[in-house]
């Protein structure tokens, strides 16, 4: 049996983690099983956020060839074990547990509904922030996306017109100079971009601020719309642009090798992703499942006059048509808006993912994107230790096509929550999360720097340097040689 | 008048490459592995050798007239002459990844004679294999001398002569194992476009009393399949004019046709290698947009002027790709051809 206990450094902390109590009745709940205790792993984690898709144990065949009996990894979230009968659980976790409502097959995460939820939350965002009764930033961490800090823009904007200047000086600098925005949020963040680069601009009687063309991003034409209202004062400098965020380039084509500056604000941390594990030598990939605990989905059912059996159907119209269209299809169960979007919330809230290791046959038989195979992680996992790591799929996949769109000069800045070492995936959990109605996932930082290095650029990582606290990271990928 | 032999050896409107030819990622893996110390250089050599047998290959089925050894060997376009180059140090010869470059310095500055910098050697091996003409590329002085970053008391002017020097004699060995087309690369000289002087300077070195065809390419970077630089090749004009060259290789398939019209204002007499494919795309062209290249710049050059090549070498394409834009390529030239041998109205005026 082997037995990881990642959150290690709180063994040292002020008020240590008791690992007797974590993990003890854990290992005794093993032994009176059935399980071959030589093909047990016991992994235990501090999962840090208070929603999230986890039970206190869950229980992860890794699977092997057809016919064989799996293999089982023991998950614990040590946080809540403490507060928990942590060996009834284990024991109700190894002989299959309370019942469960599933609502989807097994699938590489990426593909599994929580995006589907997550997506939802963007495109029904006012909706949920009516019924929740504040807006999404009040739900970070923060409380303030990081992109709204002054001096982080005003540095930026610094850099920018050093370069124009540079390339004023040999009548290199094109007329329009590019800036765009991945994912606007409420386009306060572009907002105090804007008002800080046109205050500079005329304190040093230069004339960038008429040539700047800022493009807004979204996949939410209501979003950009929103944030529009937030830089009307700029309005002849500022455009929008509806846009699916992991392929920008299929909307900005025409703006190949132009844009001085790429601005991505804690947006990589929304976007899909699988995970992909080491295992003893062998690499599997993660594969889930999202369920409804039984006696919550029974309490869910009754809500909505429904019964357990029919909740898969009535979430996957939710997340089809969306909680005002869910009123039209399923009138006897959702009579007005409200209730669908209380139904949306309360099936968020108990939402869980059951999880499998399933082997893959080869890193190129996995897709990392469209254009990346699996072979991107090999630097990755070489060392044949141990890891388990989110592939970060959308956020590899924008940041790609993204480069595309810089000039020779141009670069990508980056505020976001990004693991910047494989060795970070050893001793603190990286997600999923659950931030309101939307999924968090820490970005694979190893990753993002290896394909950005194989597209010819310097892909740099340093502690967000305008926040005293808190886990934000700025990434500058930057054209090398 | 063009020297050498090997128009005679081709047919009009010839088609070629420009050097390099896609790595498959298993041999970066395997050079990596060699820049790290975990291969043997004799083993990675047999790698490359069915490397560029296979390369090779892949040009005569495509229907390629003047092939190339794919410059699999080398690891970048800097690094594998500059390494050699003598008076040059690599102060960390391990690296990281096979494609970066190395950073290096002045310890004296190059002479000759000189230990030969294996160039001749990696052409007679790609002439034993082949019986098609060969176009055999290095990189030119002026761009090794950009990748050279301490140059100690050495000015720029004497270290890009100085390597012109061993350079030339080691063109002089090509030429004596049979080389018939050898192509001078500078990729940084688009980026350097006041220095276009020093670079004819050291080209006139390199090529003195070496009697075979001499091509000079200069592109807009094709590093990791990005731009470096934008312009126009006016900046090569009129300095170029006093290069002892017979070819100029250019692109134009991605940055489109613009710049032959300055090919034709300066004046150039001798012959134009023409960017017809985009190596920056994954997009294979059609047969019959290459050949429309090739008409628009038969308005400006006759087809005894003209030799068909991608823009730059197809280094960062897959191989499947890099093979599908050569049949293409061949093609389209194909097309042309039969309307040079029967002509119509869009190639009639154009022909000499």
């Amino acid at each position: 049996m082997l037995i990881d206990f990642r959150p290690h450094a709180r063994l040292r902390a002020d008020q240590p983690v008791d690992l007797m109590a974590s993990v003890a009745p854990v290992v005794a709940a093993l032994a009176d099983s059935a399980w071959d205790l030589s093909r047990v792993r016991v992994v235990c984690d501090w999962v840090q956020y208070r929603e999230n898709f986890r039970d206190v144990v869950d229980a992860r065949p890794i699977m092997s060839a057809p016919g064989c009996r799996p293999d089982l990894e023991v998950a614990v979230d040590v946080r809540r074990g403490g507060e928990a009968a942590l060996g009834s659980l284990a024991a109700a976790c190894l002989s299959g547990g309370s019942g469960r409502v599933y609502l989807e097959d097994w699938a590489l995460g990426s593909a599994g509904c929580v995006w589907s939820f997550n997506a939802l939350y963007w495109s029904a965002l006012e909706l949920w922030e009516k019924a929740s009764g504040r807006g999404y930033e009040q739900a970070l961490p923060g409380g303030e996306s990081d992109g709204r800090n002054r001096d982080a823009a005003r540095e930026l904007i610094h850099e920018l017109f050093e370069v124009w200047d540079s390339l004023a000086r040999s009548a290199a600098i094109p007329a329009e100079l590019v800036v765009v925005e991945l994912g606007v949020g409420n386009g306060h963040q572009a907002k105090v971009f804007l008002d800080e680069f046109r205050r500079a601009d005329q304190a040093r009687g230069s004339d960038y601020y008429r040539r700047l063309h800022y493009l807004m991003c979204d996949y939410s034409q209501h979003v950009l719309d929103l944030a529009g209202e937030t830089v009307a004062a700029h309005a002849g400098r500022v455009s929008s642009v509806t846009l699916d965020a992991t392929r920008p380039l299929t909307s900005l084509a025409f703006l190949k090798h132009k844009v001085f500056l790429v601005y991505v604000s804690n947006m990589y941390d929304n976007l899909p992703t699988d995970e992909v594990a080491q295992l003893n030598g062998r690499t599997y990939a993660v594969e889930t499942r999202a369920y409804l605990p039984s006696p919550a989905a029974a309490e869910l059912a009754d809500s909505i006059s429904g019964t357990p059996g029919q909740l898969p159907g009535l979430v996957h119209k939710l997340l089809r048509l969306g909680p005002r269209l869910l009123t039209d299809a399923a009138p006897a169960h959702f009579p007005d808006v409200d209730s669908a979007v209380e139904f949306w919330r309360r099936a968020w809230s108990m939402l869980r993912l059951e999880e499998r290791y399933v082997p893959l046959a080869g890193l190129d038989q996995y897709a990392v994107t469209a254009q990346c195979d699996g072979e991107a992680l090999r630097p990755l996992l070489e060392s044949g230790a141990d890891v388990r790591m989110h592939v970060s799929n959308g956020a590899v996949a924008s940041f790609a096509d993204s480069l595309l769109l810089l000039h020779p000069y141009g670069r990508l800045i980056c505020h976001d929550l990004f693991v910047t070492g494989v060795e970070g995936y050893r001793s603190q959990f990286r997600g999923p999360g659950k931030y309101d109605g939307s999924v968090v996932n820490w970005v694979n930082g190893p990753l993002i720097a290896h394909v950005g290095r194989r597209s010819g650029f310097d892909v740099h990582y340093e502690p967000f340097r305008h926040q005293s606290a808190g886990h934000i990271v700025t990434m500058t990928a930057q054209a090398r040689d | 008048m063009t020297r050498g032999k090997v128009r005679a050896r081709v047919p009009a409107l010839p088609t070629t490459v420009v050097g390099s030819y896609p790595v498959p990622a298993w041999m970066e893996r395997l050079k990596t592995d060699h820049s790290r110390g975990r291969m043997s250089y004799s083993q990675l050599q047999d790698v490359h050798d069915m490397a560029i047998k296979a390369a090779l290959l892949d040009q005569d089925l495509a229907g390629i007239d003047i092939v190339s050894d794919g410059e699999l060997r080398r690891d970048n376009d800097i690094d594998y002459t500059l390494a050699r180059m003598p008076g040059i140090e690599i102060p960390e010869p391990v690296k990281d990844y096979y494609f970066d470059y190395h950073e290096a310095r002045v310890a004296a500055l190059p002479a000759v004679p000189a230990p030969p910098l294996g160039l001749a050697a990696d052409y007679a091996f790609t002439s034993a294999q082949t019986s098609a003409p060969i176009k055999f590329s290095f990189t030119g002085p002026f761009s090794l001398s950009c990748r050279v970053r301490e140059r100690g008391q050495v000015s720029r002017r004497d270290l890009v002569m100085a390597m012109a020097g061993v350079l030339n004699a080691e063109a002089r060995a090509l030429a004596e194992l049979g080389a018939e087309l050898l192509q001078i690369d500078e990729p940084f000289l688009a980026g350097h476009t006041d220095q276009t002087a020093l670079a004819v300077d050291a080209i006139n070195v390199v090529t003195a009393g070496v009697d075979v065809t001499w091509a000079l390419h200069v592109c807009y970077g094709n590093r990791y399949a990005r731009p470096s630089w934008e312009g126009h090749y006016d900046f090569l004009f009129p300095e170029v004019l006093r290069a002892d060259l017979d070819q100029l290789v250019l692109e134009f398939a991605r940055k489109g046709d613009d710049d032959l019209a300055i090919i034709e204002k300066f004046g150039w007499p001798g012959e134009l290698g023409l960017g017809v494919v985009d190596v920056k795309s994954p997009d294979v062209e059609s047969p019959e947009l290459v050949a429309t290249r090739i008409r628009r710049a038969l308005r400006h050059l006759p087809a005894d002027r003209l030799m068909i090549n991608p823009d730059c070498g197809l280094r960062n394409l897959t191989g499947a790709t890099a093979r599908a834009k050569l049949a293409a390529m061949v093609r389209g030239t194909r097309i042309v051809r039969a309307e040079l041998a029967t002509p119509t109205e869009t190639t009639q005026g154009a022909t000499p």
